[in-house]
């Protein structure tokens, strides 16, 4: 009678839990480490990008994801659950856009994902997802890194981590991490704390780092203007950081 | 050819219908209340297309006194105006509009500070100190800019609108013989004869 | 007769230096007959953004109060105040919302933003925003109101120039409107406040 309360998927035990979500958990930490590191002038997130063949091609897969102009994320769980809830996020900001005419703060973007997540804790008829992400931006309040949870759950970090060698990699962070560092600085604490954690040696094709910072543009109008910008480095680039290291 | 008109007072709002229910040419009836007593201190007048304004302000009526009975005390005068125009706002935009023209009036039951609301079949709404609807607007208007003045008592109130009507009388093309004249007040509402 | 001139009005808005005004008429009429004199047409949306509404009175009222709901909620949600510029594209894509059977009103926008800079704007009845560097002018007194501020306006007016000179634009543009005037109101939005004045005009 192990099943008696699993009538519902959403229904809550005895004991007061929603098992769904604990094992919702317990698939975000099977899955793929990811970091999120806040520094003084913008924000990394990074993950490792695993293949299991050398047959695969590496390109083909995409873990740090851009929302829009100024935020974006990266999930340690389920690949095809993040894409929904990527879907969704990319979609909102841009109804955002069309009202405003203006970039979504990151809190905004956090409010509306998470309760997309949430609603799956509640709604009948779904599982939560199997995913936890942290979502990066800059806003006009500056740098900020969020972690959403399968809860709907959400939490503002100086540094974090989510996946299989979170624990680990936390460690890692607390002694690493200083409030002064500099994006460049964040960037070789993001794939130093992924290093650690890492199975054989650390090439461009194997991690994914997105970082989040202020862009000098020029507005339609010719107004010199700053504005947060998310970006995914490239390989070269990453390559770079790697032989610095 | 309907007529409406409303004026405050000191503690009081005095209100009158003309009694005439026309169809085209043809008068259908010569003792119609064209006002329906929304809670015990604000009332409602209407005209407007026949059918839309009785089903509507049974409408209203009803929703009004629903209120009293979810949350045991009455909206207030301008309560029920917002209440009212957003009804008639939404139903602008709808397949098949109300068209009615309102007068609501209504007192304070703790202070009598009257209040008069003079709404058109548009939803637009504007708090007024004295108000009328229809051609009497045209004819009675400016009888009422001339008289009208703050803390009027229902003796001089009831004089004023006895002057309007002295000139729909006098001016206006339709025969209006009789009005339905009322008067809301801390006490409730009550019919007067003048 | 079009339905944007059954209830008349005249809204103007101008930028000053480090400030920006805007000014209303007062009357509510149906056509020629006027029935309220203290009628209103430009509201607040925030403290240092008022936007005023031309055109149909019922409509006036629907989107005022449409634009409260939808400032508040952004306020509740977004943890800080809207800035004119994103104010007024929310303006304006509500209005785009019903481009087929639409509000009749042409919204004006004046404000300052984070950094105190003077924004003013106007819009047409489906949102297509204008955004000149002087003064902005709206409502069936629009063509009056337009020649006397081209007279008297100047740049970089301190908030008391500002106001006499928008104050004088209103006032004489009405008088060659039957259907605007009856009083105005004028906001000056500063750094420091909003100053709100009411002006007595010609009663007829």
């Amino acid at each position: 009678m192990g099943d008696r309360y699993s009538f519902s998927l959403t229904t809550f035990s005895p004991s007061g839990k929603l098992v769904q979500i604990e094992y919702a958990l317990a698939a975000v930490n099977k899955g793929v480490t990811s970091v999120g590191l806040k520094g003084t002038n913008g924000i990394v997130i990074a993950t490792e990008r695993k293949s299991h063949t050398p047959l695969l091609e590496d390109n083909s897969i995409e873990k740090v994801s851009t929302i829009c102009r100024n935020v974006g994320m990266v999930y340690s769980g389920m690949g095809p659950d993040a894409r929904i809830l990527l879907d969704k996020a990319r979609k909102s900001a841009q109804e955002y856009k069309r009202v405003y005419l203006e970039e979504p703060s990151v809190m905004i973007m956090v409010k509306e994902i998470a309760s997309i997540m949430q609603e799956f804790t509640q709604s009948g008829g779904v599982r939560p997802f199997g995913v936890s992400l942290l979502i990066a931006g800059f806003d006009e309040t500056g740098p900020s890194l969020y972690q959403v949870d399968p809860s709907g759950s959400y939490w503002a970090w100086k540094a974090s981590a989510i996946g299989k060698n979170m624990i680990n990699a936390k460690t890692f962070l607390e002694k690493r991490y200083s409030e002064t560092m500099e994006l460049e600085d964040a960037v070789h604490t993001a794939i130093l704390t992924l290093k650690e954690g890492y199975e054989g040696t650390m090439v461009e094709s194997g991690i994914e780092i997105g970082i989040a910072y202020l862009e000098n543009t020029t507005t339609k109008e010719g107004d010199k203007i700053q504005q947060g910008r998310f970006k995914k480095l490239s390989e070269p680039e990453i390559k770079d950081y790697l032989a610095n290291l | 050819m309907e007529v409406l008109l409303g004026i405050t007072g000191k503690d009081f709002v005095l209100t009158a219908s003309d009694a005439t229910v026309a169809r085209g040419i043809v008068v259908q009836k010569r003792g119609e209340d064209k006002s329906r007593a929304l809670n015990k201190h604000n009332l409602m007048l209407f005209t407007g297309e026949a059918g839309d304004t009785t089903q509507f302000a049974e409408y209203i009526q009803c929703n009004t006194q629903l209120y009293r009975m979810r949350n045991g005390m009455d909206l207030s005068t301008k309560a029920v105006a917002s209440y009212v125009r957003k009804e008639l706002a939404t139903s602008l935009r709808s397949r098949n509009p109300y068209t009615v023209n309102l007068l609501i009036g209504g007192v304070d039951p703790k202070t009598g500070t009257p209040s008069l609301y003079w709404l058109d079949y548009l939803s637009s709404s504007v708090k007024l100190n004295y108000a009328a609807h229809g051609y009497a607007s045209y004819f009675c208007m400016s009888t009422m800019d001339r008289y009208w003045k703050e803390g009027l008592s229902l003796d001089e109130a009831v004089n004023l609108l006895k002057k309007c009507l002295e000139e729909l009388k006098v001016r206006f093309i339709g025969n209006l013989p009789k009005f339905v004249v009322k008067v809301t007040d801390v006490n409730g509402i009550r019919e007067i004869e003048i | 007769m079009s339905i944007m001139e059954y209830n008349g009005g005249a809204i103007i808005a101008m930028k000053g230096k480090g400030c920006v005004a805007i000014a209303a008429d007062r009357r509510f009429g149906v056509q020629a007959l006027t029935l309220g004199t203290d009628f209103q047409k430009v509201f607040p949306a925030t403290d240092k953004i008022y936007f005023g509404l031309a055109g149909l009175a019922t409509d006036v009222q629907t989107l005022s109060e449409k634009f409260r709901m939808k400032v508040d909620m952004y306020h509740l949600r977004e943890e800080r105040e809207i800035t004119p510029k994103t104010f007024a594209h929310m303006v304006s894509s509500t209005l785009y919302e019903k481009r087929f059977g639409g509000y009749f009103c042409f919204p004006t926008i004046a404000g300052l933003d984070a950094k105190n800079e003077p924004y003013i704007c106007n819009m047409d009845g489906i949102g297509c925003i204008t955004t000149p560097n002087d003064f902005v002018v709206s409502g069936t007194a629009e063509n009056q109101l337009y020649g006397m501020c081209e007279a008297l306006w100047e740049p970089d007016l301190e908030p008391e120039d500002l106001f006499e000179t928008i104050s004088q634009a209103l006032m004489n543009g009405v008088d060659r409107d039957a259907i605007s005037g009856w009083g105005g109101i004028v906001h000056v939005i500063t750094p420091e406040g909003v100053i709100t004045r009411t002006l007595k005009g010609r009663m007829d």
